[in-house]
């Protein structure tokens, strides 16, 4: 029981805000509440969707609540750390790690979990990648007939590393990451200098974590974008892009994970006929016209990855929501900066996973 | 005040109320009166006796899917021949499927069938029914209008028409006694168990302070323990869900026993037996197993290695909490009839598959965030192991339970990810439709396998460490000197943990792996009997130089070494890639790892609990009800789990819902003896279930009137047996706003140790060690 730490006259409130000094553990709702939210949401996920076909409008609704019950765990949480000021820190007391912050050592050991995620996501990947025949090496061995999808991998970058167009999302991405990891580590530098007055650590301090926020904004934006939505090409370079006026989302492009019947250009000998190409060697004699692929497969080991690196962004924008906000306070100072470096250790692992997930799924 | 305790009451009375009336509107079989108000359009407010009503045709006892001829005719009321319509009606049987002959009747569904506008003119009417496969008690219910035509002028017309109702019951060859849907036994045991838990629960806070019960007080108490980030007070609701767990578990198993006493037996039909292994399964390790040890190491590893609390204690609670919703989402399944029937390995690909049960998909939800519970636990114990250790404690000179917690968590925490992506990659297959799993799309099914083998056999190694941990703590301490080899024994528990992740293979020596990975995992299989067979013969030397003390923990401790021992041998026929083949799927399997996880898991529980309780609660235990315990217990287990091997070599297989015997010789039949071995297991395993209850006896009776425990009742000699007992908060030390102060050192410890009893004394102890409740120890 939390009246046990110290003082008599000290009542902490399960709803938060904490008064730090007189250490921690305190209760909190937040654990109960955030929980229940996540069993609610998996809940109503798989009540309004069966087999990728939408079936309940009611549990839809309900999986914004379940968010909202998430969403008021995570307040909680926060409102009771928000008045942290690093006079609890708890540090290593034990031999032979003493003086070391034991929070820093969690998020490392955390991070090792985080590795056998991206690891099995990977192995699958792998699996597939090598077990499944090539849609290109197919096409081209001429072991299809027209009208029936045959199954084999098609890797997302087939498409997307076809252009620098279709490229530019994910590229731009990769240096916006690289970026933000550069500033969360200028964040943690002003918070940490001493010799600063309150202010101008202040500012600095929310300037950067703003950026690194926004940053991360930016790099779920070109996701959706290139995932959903499409972009123009400007003017003077549709040129480039042979003419297209504008580069087609992945859906568009009918890369989905449903996608049992996908079709693309290249597959199509007339595609050689009209571009005057000469028919690769297996097609000659081939009958001809458009392959079918069944690319289910290769479209579910693409989303589900790249869509993990995202949510493990967006799990970045919320916390780094909470810290600018709390800098925006002077909730940083040398005291507890090391708060930054935390979160700043997973987000380079964050970027550390894009920078391979990156020439294994959009380039390679 | 009394507002607020009348609220409560009220409060508790509706909840209650609701508690009673939710299962007995399941388990009303949805009927007679939903038939009488939609399905008979009855003319008129009630029965009238004028009207006599015939269903001809139906046999006293049906034969098995024989078609019979039913008429229904009917007599008296207004009707007759020069009416434009003479009558209607409406049949309804409880099994069996209607059909009609010719154009006068309609079915409506299998079960129902009535009249048509042709056939509004008649009085008789001619209709079949097919008798349903299997045995039931069949009921017919007949509601028939006898229609006075055109009273009013028009057609349709009602008034002063007379109406009747004729129910029938039969039975099938063999009759059938009343029996409910085995799903309501067992939604309806759950609930019952649920109340049960809570009014001990509540009893006992209230027997500690009755002056204090009252709703002002009792809301804080409450609200206390849902949200504290107390390491003890977690430990204490892991332990309260994980035995909670355990009792569900058992009554599944328990289900399965009564459906397998006897040969060809329809108690439960192969759908539900399907969901009951499942769930009997995945709630015996996840959700009675795992608590658990989260329970025990909750607990103990602060106190053991000095620490005041763990590292993150607000994430813990996190761990904890995630784990009832995930207990939630994987029983909704079971609430709605169509609970997971995957087996708890879920292979792919009918577990992605439209055949499974849609409660699969929350099956692999719950599991979904009971790994990310387990994840978090990882990161917490390993972080408060590694950094927080009283000064002094290296890492040699931590208590083997700590290691063994420690080992534990660097299993399950660098496989569980892969579970949990594998858990995933399921549950969107069933939910957004992507094709991991669909092997038309390309899918391979043994990915899952890999995937669920990779975090599923080190899995049952973490379920089995913590209790060598437990076993090492007890038998040291009952000896009553050090272990013996304790380098020997760290670098077997990490010698286990290295090789788990190499073995795993040996579950998919017939899901056609490749030969040369099938010879490799037999080997570092085989490799896995060494660092057990250390351990196993440390214990042993522990007892030899000592002299052994029996208490109740003690006897646990020397059953766990028998009957480990005895499943880790008949472990060491599955590496045999050749014995395998032949026992794979097999009972032997099953009584192989019953043996092991029940004689070796959760007799290492049963001595924790008896060994920890009085530090935990600050109150003895009894040890004549606990040696009862042991005895009852530990043979009825043996009588349980032994006969299976012998069914497993006749090749009785597990997972399917029933089994037949015969006296010839042929291919897949067992032999006749195998009916009477089942019925014995059957009744042992019952025998076995109840015989826990002694031990909650004795936890509710030591809870209300046990003797107050002493610091440290067994004379052992870790951190834990130096604070008082029930331990204070923070467990060590105090924190002034800026440093801890007051936190122990080793060398606290090792005075400790030098206070032991010298050897004169210790024999001089054993000569006066009485049949008390104290142990021996006037403290």
């Amino acid at each position: 029981m939390s009246s046990d730490y110290g003082h008599d006259d000290h009542h902490p409130s399960a709803w938060g805000p904490h008064d730090w000094h007189h250490g921690a553990p305190h209760n909190s709702w937040a654990p109960i509440i955030m929980s229940a939210g996540f069993a609610i949401f998996l809940f109503t996920l798989g009540g309004a969707y069966e087999w990728g076909e939408f079936v309940s409008s009611t549990y839809a609704l309900m999986i914004f609540v379940s968010l909202g019950v998430i969403g008021l765990g995570i307040l909680i949480w926060w409102r009771q750390d928000f008045s942290f000021d690093g006079s609890y820190e708890p540090k290593s007391f034990g031999a032979p790690y003493q003086n070391i912050d034991i929070r820093k050592v969690a998020v490392w050991v955390f991070l090792m979990s985080e590795m056998m995620v991206f690891t099995s996501l990977f192995s699958t990947y792998i699996r597939y990648r090598t077990g499944i025949e090539n849609c290109k090496t197919v096409f081209e061995s001429g072991n299809w007939v027209e009208g029936t999808a045959v199954t084999c991998f098609e890797p997302a970058s087939h498409l997307i590393a076809s252009s620098w167009f279709h490229l530019a999302p994910g590229a731009i991405n990769t240096f916006a990451l690289i970026i933000s990891s550069f500033t969360i580590v200028q964040a943690l530098r002003y918070a940490k200098k001493k010799d600063l007055d309150e202010n101008t650590r202040r500012r600095k301090v929310t300037m950067f974590l703003g950026t690194t926020w926004l940053l991360a904004i930016i790099f779920l934006a070109l996701k959706m974008i290139e995932w959903f939505i499409g972009f123009p090409t400007p003017g003077p370079l549709t040129e480039l892009n042979h003419g297209h006026t504008e580069i087609a989302s992945l859906y568009t492009e009918g890369y989905l994970i449903n996608a049992d019947s996908y079709q693309h250009h290249y597959y199509n000998t007339h595609y050689f006929e009209d571009h005057d190409m000469e028919l690769p060697a297996g097609l000659v004699g081939h009958s001809g016209g458009q392959m079918m692929a069944d690319i289910q497969v290769s479209a579910s080991t693409f989303y589900v990855t790249t869509g993990t690196h995202g949510a493990h962004v967006l799990g970045g924008i919320v916390v780094l929501t909470y810290m600018t906000f709390k800098a925006m306070n002077g909730g940083y100072t040398p005291k507890n900066a090391v708060g930054i470096e935390y979160f700043g250790l997973y987000w380079h692992f964050v970027d550390l996973v894009w920078v391979l997930v990156f020439p294994f799924f959009y380039l390679y | 005040m009394n507002t607020k305790l009348s609220r409560g009451l009220i409060a508790t009375l509706l909840i209650i109320s609701a508690m009673l009336v939710i299962p007995s509107t399941t388990s009303q079989p949805a009927g007679i009166e939903g038939i009488g108000s939609g399905g008979c359009n009855c003319h008129g407010p009630s029965p009238d006796s004028r009207v006599s009503v015939v269903l001809d045709g139906v046999p006293e006892s049906y034969n098995y899917s024989e078609t019979y001829n039913l008429t229904v005719s009917f007599s008296g009321g207004p009707t007759s021949p020069e009416n434009m319509n003479q009558g209607g009606f409406h049949l309804y049987t409880s099994h069996g499927e209607l059909g009609v002959v010719d154009g006068t009747a309609q079915v409506w569904n299998s079960n129902e069938l009535s009249h048509t506008e042709a056939g509004n003119d008649q009085t008789s009417w001619d209709v079949t029914w097919k008798a349903p496969q299997t045995d039931s008690n069949v009921e017919f219910v007949l509601h028939v209008n006898s229609v006075n035509g055109n009273a009013d002028g028009v057609a349709g017309g009602t008034s002063g028409d007379y109406w009747n109702r004729l129910s029938i019951q039969i039975s099938g060859p063999i009759e059938v006694l009343e029996q409910a849907d085995p799903f309501v036994v067992l939604t309806v045991l759950i609930l019952v168990s649920a109340i049960l838990l809570a009014l001990t629960l509540t009893y006992v806070f209230y027997s500690r302070d009755p002056e204090s019960f009252d709703w002002e007080k009792f809301g804080p108490w409450i609200s206390d323990w849902l949200t504290t980030t107390d390491h003890k007070k977690i430990g204490t609701l892991y332990f309260v869900a994980g035995l909670f767990f355990l009792g569900v578990g058992g009554i599944m198993a328990l289900l399965i026993r009564i459906q397998l006493s006897v040969p060809g037996n329809d108690f439960l039909t192969q759908e539900q037996y399907n969901q009951f292994f499942t769930l009997h399964g995945t709630t015996m390790i996840f959700l009675a197993a795992m608590p658990m040890i989260n329970g025990f190491a909750n607990w103990m590893v602060p106190l053991q290695i000095g620490a005041p609390d763990l590292a993150l204690p607000r994430i813990n609670a996190m761990s904890f909490w995630l784990q009832p919703f995930a207990a939630i989402l994987i029983f909704t399944g079971v609430f709605s009839g169509a609970g997971a029937d995957t087996g708890w390995t879920g292979y792919a690909p009918y577990v992605v598959s439209e055949g499974a049960h849609a409660g699969t998909t929350m099956w692999a939800a719950g599991q979904i965030l009971l790994v990310a519970s387990s994840t978090l636990t990882g990161v917490n114990f390993l972080t408060t192991i590694a950094v927080m250790r009283a000064e002094g404690m290296g890492w040699m000179q931590m208590p083997l339970f700590t290691w063994s917690i420690m080992i534990a968590n660097v299993m399950l925490f660098l496989s569980i990810p892969a579970f949990g992506i594998g858990l995933i990659q399921v549950f969107l297959d069933r939910v957004i439709g992507t094709a991991f799993y669909d092997i038309a799309a390309g899918g391979d099914p043994l990915l899952w396998s890999h995937l669920f083998w990779y975090f599923g056999h080190p899995e049952v190694y973490v379920v089995i460490v913590p209790s060598f941990g437990i076993i090492s703590e007890v038998i040291a301490t009952s000896a009553r000197r050090s272990i013996f080899g304790y380098r020997s024994m760290v670098y077997a528990l990490a010698g286990i943990g290295v090789v788990a992740f190499i073995v795993y293979g040996h579950h998919m020596f017939t899901s056609g792996m490749s030969p040369s990975l099938r010879f490799i995992t037999m080997l570092t299989t085989m490799l896995v009997a060494v660092p057990t067979g250390i351990k196993i013969f440390n214990w042993l030397m522990t007892m030899n130089g000592g002299s052994l003390v029996y208490r109740t923990h003690t006897l646990w401790a020397l059953g766990f070494l028998v009957t480990f021992t005895l499943g880790g041998f008949s472990g060491m026929f599955f590496p045999s890639i050749a014995m395998d083949t032949h026992l794979h799927e097999s009972y032997f399997v099953v009584a192989h790892f019953h043996y092991v996880l029940v004689g070796g898991t959760v007799f290492g529980f049963f001595a924790g609990i008896y060994y920890w309780w009085p530090k935990a609660t600050g109150k003895m235990l009894s040890e004549r009800l606990g040696a009862l315990h042991f005895l009852t217990a530990f043979i009825s287990y043996n009588a349980l789990f032994w006969p299976m091997h012998r069914l497993g070599v006749w090749g009785m297989t597990r997972r399917h819902h029933t089994y037949f015997v015969t006296t010839e010789e042929a291919l897949g039949s067992l032999p006749m003896e195998a009916a009477g071995w089942n019925m014995f297991i059957s009744v042992s395993a019952f025998i076995f279930f109840f015989s826990n209850f002694i031990m909650v006896g004795n936890m509710i009776i030591s809870s209300i009137r046990g003797v107050d425990a002493p610091a440290d009742p067994w004379g052992s000699w870790s951190f834990e047996w130096m604070t008082t007992s029930p331990p204070p908060t923070p467990s060590f030390g105090h924190f002034d706003g800026e440093k801890w102060h007051d936190l122990p050192k080793l060398k606290d410890a090792n005075d400790h140790i030098a206070n032991e009893p010298g050897v004169i004394a210790r024999w001089f102890e054993r000569l006066m060690v009485p049949n008390d409740e104290l142990g021996g120890h006037s403290e």
